[in-house]
């Protein structure tokens, strides 16, 4: 009895260190989610992955509770994003084209992650790294290692005064970094003026492609249960559905997002409207894997910073389940 | 340097000089810079035609460095690229003949490497890797660009307009994901 007991206080003694040590985790996490939504902050980082190297201006306000937030890229074309509570706006001068995306009224920034960042802790081993300096700032790094092949890893530091993420890496399953985010430079706590939120580039001779939220009717919520995702990684739940209509074409798009509290992917269901090819297989775009096919004339895309594997597994089991099978 | 000079040096290198023509000969390459690095080249050509390659070790060495350089500037190949499944309509993105050119060069400069490495193979124990890396070519190529590897503008902008939305729920890297947006189609 007494040795029964002394191997459950060795066990507790063990295990409570690991326990307390994956919380301190989570709580960072969560305080740096709830910093980048609730800082005014000014910087430059660099993007790098592959042969991509771009340096990025980021603005970033919030207003009693009103975010807005401008991207610009400070080598070549200019692009910009432009994000408010209600719309996305990205303008492409290379292409003359600006695209609007309007979310759901009062929705905001969709960030959920604080609600799903416990979820997660059985997909990943959170270890709390060393302090190192960025951006001439003291930061804790915490490394997040992935327990299967499904999904990446990540090596974050985090701002030890004001919590903000101020480099980021994600890592493959041989440890090679895929993306790195770096802040060179950065300032919190100040005044963002309204001038530095408005695009640089003017509208003239832009083409505007205006993307809005689609209402769902019964219709659309008896088309979305015809559709099944018949693998999916363990942990990955479906967390965000929406409809989105593009206006200049008309096409209907229906987005779900599934994710295990660190990493996400986005299933979207397009119907097709007249001859329009799609691809079908494996794309991807630096650290973000694609995975296209046409089903029941529909192009089904699945899209998400994972390995190109989960994308195909992902996309290969959807299956149309509903009349009018083909 | 007086053609005589050359003469004197091709001499010494082929073993042709004795008695005063000989001091005479080493004099020289002790003296002139220049005669000197003829001599050095001449050897060097003289001991590869002879087989003998022990003793080469600066131009050959060189040679090899410069192309292991060469092959470390080309895009990156990986078996592991295998893996990365491939749309089966691509367009190819802007880089791509410079990316296809440049794989053909490394072939050239990978065979070079082999032929610089039989010619070595018994004289120098650290050479670097360039023919270890031309015969791990690759079977396939990982596109380092960041444009989607897709076969039309209009499913290019499709796929773009699936990031930004997907870009909303992205969360580890949250603040950042935009970034991907706003870098895309450029290149260092």
């Amino acid at each position: 009895m007494r040795q029964r007991f002394r191997f459950c206080v060795a066990m507790l003694v063990l295990f409570i260190p690991t326990v307390q040590a994956e919380s301190a985790s989570i709580e960072l996490l969560e305080r740096m989610s709830q910093a980048a939504k609730q800082l005014n902050y000014e910087g430059v980082f660099a993007y790098r992955s592959g042969k991509t190297f771009q340096s990025v201006r980021i603005y970033h306000r919030n207003n009693d509770g009103t975010e807005s937030e401008r991207l610009i890229s400070l080598n070549g074309a200019a692009r910009e994003v432009i994000r408010s509570n209600d719309t996305v706006t990205c303008i492409n001068p290379d292409g003359k084209q600006i695209n609007v995306s309007q979310r759901p009224l009062g929705r905001g920034f969709p960030s959920d992650l604080p609600r799903r960042l416990r979820s997660a802790t059985p997909f990943y081993e959170l270890k709390m790294g060393d302090e190192d300096r960025i951006a001439g700032k003291l930061t804790q790094k915490l490394e997040i290692k992935p327990v299967d092949n499904y999904r990446y890893g990540y090596r974050l530091w985090m701002d030890k005064e004001t919590d903000l993420l101020l480099k980021s890496e994600l890592i493959d399953d041989n440890n090679e970094v895929l993306e790195t985010f770096e802040f060179t430079d950065i300032q919190t706590g100040i005044d963002i003026p309204n001038s530095a939120l408005k695009a640089q580039m003017s509208g003239n001779e832009m083409i505007m492609h205006r993307t809005e939220p689609g209402e769902m009717t019964t219709q659309d919520l008896a088309a979305f249960s015809n559709w099944q995702a018949n693998w999916l990684p363990e942990g990955f739940t479906l967390v965000a559905h929406q409809n989105r209509l593009r206006a200049n074409n008309g096409a209907h798009i229906e987005q779900r997002v599934y994710s295990d509290g660190l990493s996400s992917v986005s299933v979207f269901i397009e119907k097709m409207r007249a001859q329009h090819n799609h691809f079908h297989g494996g794309s991807h775009m630096g650290a973000v894997n694609a995975f296209g096919s046409v089903i029941h004339a529909h192009f089904v895309t699945v899209v998400g910073e994972v390995p190109a594997v989960t994308v195909e597994k992902i996309g290969s089991a959807i299956k149309y389940a509903g009349p009018e099978q083909r | 340097m007086a053609i005589n000079h050359l003469e004197l040096v091709s001499a010494l290198v082929d073993g042709q000089l004795t008695g005063s023509e000989l001091e005479q000969a080493l004099d020289l390459i002790a003296n002139d810079d220049n005669a000197r690095e003829v001599f050095m080249r001449y050897q060097q050509a003289s001991d590869i035609l002879h087989g003998y390659t022990r003793s080469i070790n600066r131009s050959p060495l060189a040679l090899t460095s410069r192309i292991s350089a060469a092959l470390q500037d080309e895009p990156d190949y990986s078996i592991a690229a295998q893996t990365k499944s491939t749309a089966k309509l691509l367009r190819f993105p802007n880089n791509f003949w410079k990316q296809a050119t440049g794989l053909a060069m490394a072939a050239s400069v990978g065979a070079l490497a082999v032929v610089g490495v039989v010619q070595q193979q018994s004289g120098v124990d650290n050479l670097p890797m360039a023919s270890v890396v031309a015969n791990e070519a690759p079977t396939a190529m990982i596109s380092q660009s960041n444009r989607w590897t897709v076969a039309e503008p209009e499913i290019e902008d499709r796929l773009n307009n699936y990031l930004v939305d997907h870009n909303e729920y992205v969360g580890t890297s949250g603040m950042f994901s935009y970034g991907r947006v706003v870098s895309y189609g450029t290149e260092r």
